[in-house]
């Protein structure tokens, strides 16, 4: 036996295997065992500012041997340099598992040894052991193993790893680049030791540390001049164990425009295409429930006693300028936002909570009238069944309201709309209005439908005080839309304005003295405080970066390290775009994805599930919209295990469509 | 409204940054970026001749980082490797100067007798013999941290390269045919009057000894 060749050794180093005496049948981690001389150092992989990482070059083995498995290193300042290595002895670690009666490896080294001045050193091992049923080591030598495994890297998972990547972000003209760790369930842990794998990228200088509450703040300098890859990876040791974080995607830190990337399913599609699916996703937005209590209102007035015949197209015209001007308004706010680098979508508004509470006003009053409480109602009704503004007013508000409710059809329109030239895009939101406001003025155009409709009578204080109902909903949706942006706050604020503002009718209908100025007075007071309540709320739950999201059990919140780490280890992925507001999501949500049988298939198949919550203006999510080429919700998407091109599914979702996705395999 | 917010905690924090930049005092490291103008120097080489950035203007002009006791540098020595590379681009008329800035008592540290020598046992093919920068601030200003550490400055002044010879931080001549070898890229790229790929690297051998 070739003892000599056990062992290798230069100037300060020497290495010997960490091997079992036999060896098992399966797998078994062993190593080389580097021991150096005091002061001196051997490097880890990324070597630093200097320096250079051992290499093992295998020249036979019978049998499988996995990479090399670097335990964690420590930074060692050398001068005005900064090393990252290994001071003392220390183990590079592989696995080995024999395919013959012995286990047979013949290696060629090379390592740098370094104090200041760096000698190099070279070596051939051979290691030559026996194959039997069951490993069999020296206790010390396996002792030694498994004290540097522990310091080798596991790759950091959702379950293991104490701490959450929440962003790394790297300034385009700056020379640093940022990591940011929440502290998850590593509250209250000192701050981990970070090291970059990208010596190219990033010095090995240790980083600058900012710890704010839970977050963890480690600003690294880049390596003059370096290109910035798209994405970077670093281990984070406590001291005790140690985690691997790959493929991490580096963010600009500064808010550029949404990349336009949009997915091959809506690129090269001819405008018109696009358009047309725009007047057929604002058709069938009249079908939604977010539409229908603004028409009922419409078509209230319109089997009114006023009702003309002469008029009703006029109306109807009206109304469709209402609409298309109201898309226009918001197709050029859009166009004016997207120029202006903002990254947002449809939708937004809303997700400011002020616009929110404007709303459930509006239909709180509208309800109240509806119901009979308050002759206003009756008057707002008038107005928007009689006069020239009425029912350009109702397209208005028509509009407003029907936007989150992205029907099929609508969002590869408006996903396309953000990323067209800015004719191209106009002609799409003119094209939704047209769709939106084509029933109406149909049913304008031709009195004949309407004059099926009975002849007024009692029956439309029945009809009036029912359709108070419709609104009544949408102010519980639009309060739960609330309490989603803002929390609990928001229930309280929405419903003590509610409260006001009916106290305030009660009021002005008992003419004791001066009851109308403190109604007036009343309301004005609750306005100012619950619309600056409401604001406030909401700029500071967005500085502190609190997205509250709701944690239903499987399903995860949207994190785009985690997915991609998901996605680095082969596991499939699910991605639920959704917001409080978009009905089709709830609808989508309560129908499918949260029904046992589909969360059967999930567990099953160990789907990772992501519910990307665009309730607030997340503009993270908003980001990742953006590259599948959408920009409102509901979206579906879907990788497959091992596939990084996503799929998506349509946005109106059933069962067997998710059942279509595992049986494809 | 959030992201002018946003926008404005920004140009707050660079606004800082600025007033950061100029009260530090300027002894802070500074290091040659590619894309930027190369810093400026000034050192007497081996001859007793000053050479300084400016004598270079308008032309080519590759600064290596030396020190004879260094295995890295002796792998490109030994192996005759960078002599070649100092030739074939001296032929196409690319300046080339090597810098020792190894303090005195520090490894690779020489006087300029000794210099000479070595410059001729090394068969140096350079553009001037060693410039002798033993206070290191030419090595400082450029941010020299390895032997070899190269950098490349194009005829308007801008570093245009930084960093390693190639891409193989093995101590072992033998990888030299197998290796990608930036500097001569970077050059072959210019000339051509196309795009350099690479144009900084992680710089490996050993640290200058200041």
């Amino acid at each position: 036996m070739a003892v000599a060749q056990d062992t290798a050794s230069g100037d300060h180093v020497k290495v010997r295997w960490l091997a079992p005496d036999t060896f098992g049948p399966g797998e078994e981690t062993i190593g080389f065992y580097f021991e150096v001389d005091p002061g001196w150092h051997v490097y880890w992989r990324n070597a630093g500012d200097s320096g250079a990482a051992p290499r093992f070059d295998f020249a036979g083995a019978s049998g499988e041997l996995g990479d090399i498995q670097w335990p964690s290193p420590v930074r060692l300042p050398i001068e005005h340099l900064t090393n990252l290595g290994y001071e003392g002895d220390v183990a590079y670690l592989f696995s080995a598992t024999p395919k013959a009666s012995r286990m047979e490896i013949v290696v060629n080294l090379e390592w740098l040894v370094c104090k200041v001045d760096c000698i190099p050193g070279y070596g051939n091992m051979t290691l030559s052991r026996p194959v039997a049923d069951a490993a069999q080591w020296q206790p010390v030598e396996k002792a030694l193993r498994d004290r540097f495994a522990a310091q080798v890297p596991v790759p950091a998972t959702r379950d293991n790893f104490p701490w959450i990547v929440s962003n790394v972000a790297a300034a385009t003209d700056g020379d640093s680049l940022q990591l940011v760790l929440e502290a998850g369930a590593a509250e209250g842990a000192a701050a981990p030791a970070v090291f970059p794998l990208d010596g190219g990228l990033l010095t090995a200088k240790a980083p600058q540390v900012e710890e704010s509450g839970d977050t963890l703040r480690y600003t690294f300098q880049r390596v003059p001049g370096a290109v910035l890859t798209p994405t970077t990876g670093f281990v984070v040791s406590d001291g005790e164990g140690a985690w691997q974080l790959d493929d991490i995607e580096i963010q600009a830190a500064a808010t550029s425009a949404p990349t336009a990337n949009p997915t091959p399913a809506d690129s090269g599609q001819p405008l018109w295409l696009l358009v047309l699916a725009a007047i057929a996703g604002g058709a069938i937005l009249n079908l939604m429930p977010c539409v229908f209590p603004v028409l009922s209102i419409k078509l209230f007035g319109l089997v009114g006693p006023e009702g003309e015949a002469a008029g009703r197209l006029k109306e109807g015209l009206r109304y469709a300028a209402g609409v298309l001007v109201t898309f226009a308004a918001l197709g050029a706010l859009l166009l004016v936002l997207r120029a202006g680098g903002a990254a947002i979508g449809w939708g937004f508004q809303l997700q400011s909570a002020p616009v929110v509470l404007g709303l459930i006003l509006l239909f709180w009053v509208m309800a109240l009238s509806f119901s009979g409480l308050y002759e206003f109602g009756h008057h707002l009704m008038n107005l928007a069944g009689n006069s020239r503004g009425g029912s350009f007013v109702t397209g208005v508000l028509a509009v407003f309201v029907a936007a989150p409710c992205t029907g099929p059809f609508m969002g590869a329109a408006l996903g396309a709309a953000t990323l067209l030239p800015a004719y191209g895009a106009m002609a799409i939101f003119l094209g939704l209005g047209i769709g939106l406001a084509l029933p109406f003025v149909l049913l304008c155009a031709f009195p004949a439908l309407l004059n099926r409709l009975p002849a007024p009578g009692p029956w439309m204080e029945t009809l009036r005080q029912f359709l108070a109902f419709p609104l009544y909903a949408t102010v519980i949706w639009l309060l739960w839309v609330l309490g989603r942006l803002l929390g609990d706050s928001g229930w309280l604020i929405g419903t003590l304005l509610m409260l006001v503002v009916v106290f305030a009718f009660w009021l002005g209908r008992h003419q004791f003295r001066g009851s109308r100025w403190i109604a007036w007075g009343l309301v004005a007071a609750a306005l100012l405080m619950s619309f600056g309540a409401a604001n406030s709320l909401q700029q500071s739950g967005r500085e502190s970066g609190s997205v509250p999201v709701a944690s239903e059990q499987s399903w995860q919140p949207y994190n785009r390290n985690a997915i991609n780490q998901a996605l680095a280890r082969k596991q499939p992925v699910f991605i639920d775009y959704t917001a409080a507001w978009c009905i089709t999501c709830q609808v989508n949500k309560k129908l499918v994805l949260d029904t046992e049988e589909v969360e059967a298939l999930f567990r099953a198949n160990d789907v990772y599930l992501v519910r990307a919550d665009w309730t607030d203006q997340n503009p993270d999510i908003t980001r990742a919209l953006g590259e599948l080429g959408r920009n409102s919700v509901p979206v579906y998407v879907w990788y497959a295990a091992g596939e990084s091109e996503p799929i998506l599914l349509p946005q109106i979702l059933q069962v067997d469509m998710i059942e279509a996705l595992f049986d494809d395999e | 409204m959030t992201t002018q917010g946003m926008s404005g905690k920004r140009s707050f924090r660079s606004f800082l940054g600025g007033i950061a930049m100029f009260a530090l005092p300027a002894l802070a490291m500074s290091a040659a970026v590619p894309g930027e103008k190369a810093p400026d120097f000034s050192e007497v080489d081996a001859a007793g001749e000053t050479r300084s950035l400016k004598d270079y203007a308008g032309q080519w002009l590759v600064l290596e980082w030396f020190n004879k006791d260094c295995p890295y540098v002796k792998k490109h020595y030994g192996s005759g490797n960078m002599q070649a590379l100092q030739k074939k681009y001296a032929e196409q008329d690319i300046n080339w100067l090597t810098v020792i800035s190894s303090a005195k008592g520090k490894q690779g540290y020489l006087e300029p007798s000794q210099a000479l020598e070595v410059a001729k046992s090394h068969n140096l093919s350079a553009s001037a013999p060693f410039l002798l920068d033993a206070d290191g601030s030419m090595g400082r200003a450029y941010g020299a941290k390895t032997t070899p550490h190269m950098f490349i400055i194009n005829p308007q002044g801008e570093v245009v390269y930084a960093g390693a010879i190639d891409d193989n931080d093995s101590a072992n001549p033998a990888v030299i045919p197998k290796s990608a070898n930036y500097v001569a890229a970077a050059l072959d790229a210019s000339l051509a009057g196309e795009a350099i790929k690479t144009a900084s690297s992680r710089a490996y051998g050993c640290s200058v000894k200041y």
